[in-house]
């Protein structure tokens, strides 16, 4: 569980368990057939937004092909009831195995591909499935009737039956999506979404979350689609691998709001209903009117409520100011596993870029408990230096040894779990997170437990000076506190050495001293820095040595007092003119 | 004893219906009775159903107009309309709309595509509502229901049916047997269940060998490559298994341009959309000219005033394949409930099961006689084979219907 989690869980579930007993309470109450089958619907098409919510909404990784697992769903059901006479109660189970497997096989090539290539090729599976099943023959395939035993093949004489289950799937669907947002789960799709290099360098394998996502929104789909073909009792490919079907996802977890399990359940609540009042009451008078009506209202609410009606009813609504959450973890001062001797060791480090040649056969060492600052002209390679230290770039040559473990060739979150902490350049933070999330990210890279995590981000926290801020969306952050979150966020994977990049770029003075004073109480308790930075007077007083790059080579490297004079250096930074005229 | 107070409250109630049935002639508004029609109003099918539902309001105003249903005093008959929309899920919401909001429905018809028919069915069938329909797919009598009616040939029925005639009239024509048949086809249900039989077994039965065998998937966009090794390889015939006017269109268009017309090569489409006004109106008739279409009803020579009546009702060219069907299901609904004499839903779905006639509704059929089996399917459902003569589709088969000689284009 999360920071926070299971109170949120413990809220949430009694709500759901509102929301389920007033719907049970709905659906006792009707008894015309047809306002039964609304019923159903409704779940049924909550669960399938769900489904994919959980990929998409969380993971940001938008998804036009869900039909491929409803489909998947569908189609399993009905032709294990067809061939095996299997009754769909294990059919569904079934289909969501299946699905799941879809979901391992989709994702394998496909997430390579970020963005809109990502969202374009999901439509291409649904779409080929349609054709082999087409190719098979299987166009259109009716659901047996089973008179004799209807309870055992979900085809109940009175249809507040399949309400039930409908209502049974879909709260068995939203707890698992809450269990998913209260849990590292989660938190690290949430991060992927915020900023999956951020994510990867905190030391997440982000790879093997997405999949974790895919195969279990993959699951729920196909669960969705399952029950839908024993309420429509003919599945065709069209029917539940078409756009239509990946499209109702979308629409009703977008207009009831993404990224929260109450979106698609809002969205399908209001949006079935309406679409079927429109056909019964338009219908019958001007046929097609109802999917222009329907369009429209769609175009108007999105456009006053954009996130969707969840959010936009909770900022309107609830909006109050979040209590910081209570840690109850001991916090602990930063501690350092002190050693002595080289930590790390580059050799004949090379990346070129084309005919660029940005890092050439750089070679230096990081001794134990030492600040080494990076310091050379823009352009210098000082960044892509880190770059392939910690595995972003894969380097042509050379290496890096950390205690004696080779990072080249290590994935992001392989080297951060082996002791790299990581900050960039320009803030690479999680905006709508609370900071404290932010932070504990980092900590569940480093494969702590939620207990130790918990305690590891309040000891980061406290290490920078930000505990009170706890709370804090990272969007209502100062530049100042953005640059300490970045540092306890790499704190709270208990590093062996931090790699700083620009830490001080954009601060102020008086700014620029409170990080340095962080800095060097790091340094007290034992930590092994790496900074690149251009504030050469901060520079002066925070590190222990200097190594200056130069159009990708190491130019100087020696004590912060003797490289400033040294005259290559010079002539690096301010040109053979002024040299010149200094000797002079 | 029992016998006398028997005797008694048999004469109560008759009594009681005398003075029923008085009351309902004093009042001279005879109550009416409604029966359904489920079809696409709206999407890629509605111009389908907007047929469907000229012929069948034609049929509701001509039992009104002749005395309405006479064993229930005269009672007019009412058609609620309801639109099956784009999906199976729209039509089965639809049913279920239509089922549960109109429990006075004695019985109704529908959905032109099978998807929608047995999504549909699934409906009716639990509410004992008699269904007639047009549809061709074999499931949707194969699934052991009881008020479920299909008045057309099945797929495979259709199948069985065309080739064999097809050989026959070749060999009347060109006193020599084909050998050689190209099919092209997409991949939609009805044109795969239709190909079936016909490559299973069918072909080697008229020892025909297939030169060519294209399936696609609609809409096509460029029939060139489908068309090209049918020129390679000069079949004897070809089979057209689209199912969309448009793909229809662009499939003659095609063959005409590789100079392969109608006229020149017997080119044998399937379904009522191959002669549907629309097609005419995009294709031209000399694209079209000698195409031949195997067809589940159309209207023969005998029922030629009907036509009439249609086209000046409607100012559509002619009354086709949607429309006589749609009028037959009215007239088979208003017969039965005449004979039942009660406006219920069983009682007219016994009727239609019992019903074995050569006249009445049978009149709108091939073959003249109406009868189901234990399925539901229409015993003896014969084809019809049309052929689009100077920019009309007529009917060449069966030989009883023909308005026009059938051409075996050489």
């Amino acid at each position: 569980m999360r920071v926070g989690g299971a109170a949120r869980l413990r809220r949430d579930s009694v709500a759901l368990a509102v929301v389920a007993g007033t719907y049970l309470v709905l659906a006792l109450s009707v008894h015309n057939a047809y306002y039964q089958l609304m019923l159903t619907l409704v779940p049924i098409w909550a669960v399938m937004g769900l489904g994919w919510n959980l990929i998409s909404g969380m993971s940001g990784l938008v998804s036009f092909g869900h039909a491929a697992f409803f489909g998947i769903g569908a189609y399993v059901v009905t032709l294990a009831l067809v061939y095996w006479h299997l009754t769909p109660w294990l059919g569904i189970p079934f289909g969501m195995v299946v699905g799941g497997l879809a979901a391992v096989l989709i994702g394998l090539p496909t997430f390579r591909l970020r963005g809109h290539y990502f969202a374009l090729s999901m439509l291409a599976y649904p779409l080929a499935v349609l054709y082999v099943l087409e190719y098979l023959g299987f166009q259109e395939v009716p659901l047996p009737m089973h008179r004799a035993h209807p309870a055992l093949f979900l085809q109940f004489n009175d249809p507040f039956y399949a309400t039930l289950v409908a209502l049974g799937l879909f709260v068995a669907a939203m707890l698992a999506g809450l269990l998913v947002e209260n849990t590292r789960f989660g938190l690290a799709l949430l991060a992927i979404k915020q900023n999956e290099l951020a994510a990867e360098a905190a030391g997440l394998n982000t790879w093997q979350w997405k999949m974790r996502g895919l195969v279990a929104s993959g699951a729920i789909a196909a669960a969705a689609g399952g029950l839908y073909a024993c309420v429509l009792l003919v599945v065709t490919p069209d029917s539940v691998f078409g756009m239509l079907v990946s499209a109702q996802a979308l629409v009703v977890t977008l207009f009831g709001g993404v990224g929260t399990v109450w979106g698609p359940a809002i969205g399908a609540a209001v949006l079935i209903p309406l679409a079927e009042t429109l056909n019964a009451r338009l219908g019958n008078i001007l046929p097609g009117i109802q999917g222009v009506v329907y369009g429209v209202a769609i175009i108007v609410i999105m456009l006053a409520a954009p996130e969707g009606l969840f959010w936009e009813i909770r900022d309107r609504l609830f909006r109050r100011p979040q209590a910081a959450p209570v840690i109850h973890e001991a916090r602990t001062a930063i501690t350092v596993e002190r050693s002595s001797g080289t930590l790390l060791e580059v050799t004949g480090l090379s990346k070129t870029f084309g005919g660029l040649r940005a890092v050439q056969e750089v070679a230096f060492a990081v001794a134990a408990g030492e600040i080494l600052g990076i310091i050379g002209p823009n352009g210098a390679g000082k960044t892509t230096l880190f770059n392939l230290l910690n595995g972003v770039l894969p380097a042509d040559a050379g290496g890096a040894r950390l205690a004696g473990q080779e990072l080249r060739g290590r994935k992001v979150h392989q080297v951060a779990r082996l002791g790299v902490g990581r900050t960039f350049q320009v803030v690479r933070s999680f905006p709508r997170l609370p900071l404290l999330d932010n932070v504990i990210v980092g900590a569940y890279g480093a494969g702590l437990d939620d207990h130790e995590a918990a305690a590891a981000a309040a000891t980061a926290l406290d290490a920078v000076g930000l505990a009170d801020r706890a709370a804090r969306p990272a969007s209502e952050l100062t530049n100042k506190e953005l640059r300490l979150m970045e540092l306890a966020r790499a704190l709270a994977g208990r590093p062996r050495i931090l790699l700083l990049d620009e830490t001080l770029a954009g601060l102020g003075r008086e700014e620029c001293d409170d990080v340095l004073a962080v800095l060097r109480q790091l340094r007290e308790a034992g930590m092994t820095i790496v900074i690149i930075e251009h504030t050469m007077h901060a520079m002066l007083r925070l590190a222990d040595r200097f190594l200056v790059l130069d159009h990708g080579r190491v130019l100087a490297e020696g004590s912060p007092h003797d490289v400033v004079e040294d005259p290559a250096v010079i002539e690096a930074y301010l040109g053979s003119k002024f040299l010149a005229r200094q000797n002079a | 004893m029992t016998a006398t107070i028997g005797r008694r409250s048999t004469l109560a109630l008759g009594g009681a219906a005398a003075l029923a049935g008085a009351a309902t002639a004093k009042a001279e508004t005879p109550n009416e009775v409604e029966i359904a029609m489920l079809v696409p109003l709206s999407g890629p099918w509605a111009e389908q159903g907007i047929l469907e539902r000229l012929g069948a309001e034609m049929a509701v105003d001509d039992v009104n107009k002749a005395g309405g249903i006479k064993s229930l005093g005269g009672a007019k008959l009412k058609l609620l309309v309801f639109d099956a929309g784009t999906s199976a899920e729209t039509a089965k919401d639809a049913a279920q709309r239509m089922v549960a909001q109109h429990p006075k429905l004695v019985g109704g018809m529908g959905c032109w595509l099978s998807t929608f028919t047995l999504a549909a069915t699934e409906v009716t069938e639990r509410a004992d509502l008699p269904w007639l329909t047009l549809s061709y797919s074999d499931a949707i009598t194969d699934r052991g229901f009881k008020y479920v009616f299909q008045t057309s040939p099945t797929a495979n029925t259709q199948a069985e049916q065309i080739v064999p005639f097809l050989m026959k009239l070749a060999q009347d024509a060109t006193h020599k047997r084909p050998t050689k048949v190209a099919i092209v086809g997409d991949n939609t249900a009805a044109s795969v269940s239709f190909l079936k039989p016909i490559k299973s077994h069918i072909l080697k039965q008229e020892k025909l060998t297939a030169v060519v065998d294209e399936i696609y998937t609609p809409p096509l966009s460029n029939a060139g490559p489908l068309v090209q090794p049918v020129r390679a390889a000069r079949p004897d015939l070809v089979l057209l298994l689209s199912t969309s006017s448009g793909d229809d269109k662009m499939l003659a268009d095609t063959f005409s341009e590789y100079g392969m017309p109608g006229s020149k090569l017997p080119l044998i489409g399937n379904g009522g959309h191959w002669a549907v006004p629309e097609l005419l109106k995009n294709a031209g008739a000399n694209i079209l000219q000698d195409i031949m279409i195997g067809l589940a009803n159309w209207p023969g020579k005998d029922l030629n005033a009907l036509s009439a009546r249609y086209i000046k009702r409607t100012g559509n060219p002619w009354f086709g394949h949607n429309e006589i069907f749609a009028y037959s299901h009215v007239q088979i609904l208003a017969w039965a409930l005449n004979k039942a004499g009660v406006a219920n839903r069983k009682k007219v779905a016994d009727e239609i099961r019992s019903m074995n006639v050569t006249d009445g509704p049978a009149v709108y059929f091939p073959g003249r006689h109406l009868q189901f089996d234990s399925k539901g399917r229409r015993v003896g459902a014969e084809l019809v084979i049309v052929q689009w003569q100077n920019g009309r589709p007529v009917t060449v088969f069966p030989e009883n219907m023909a308005v026009s000689k059938a051409i075996w284009p050489t």
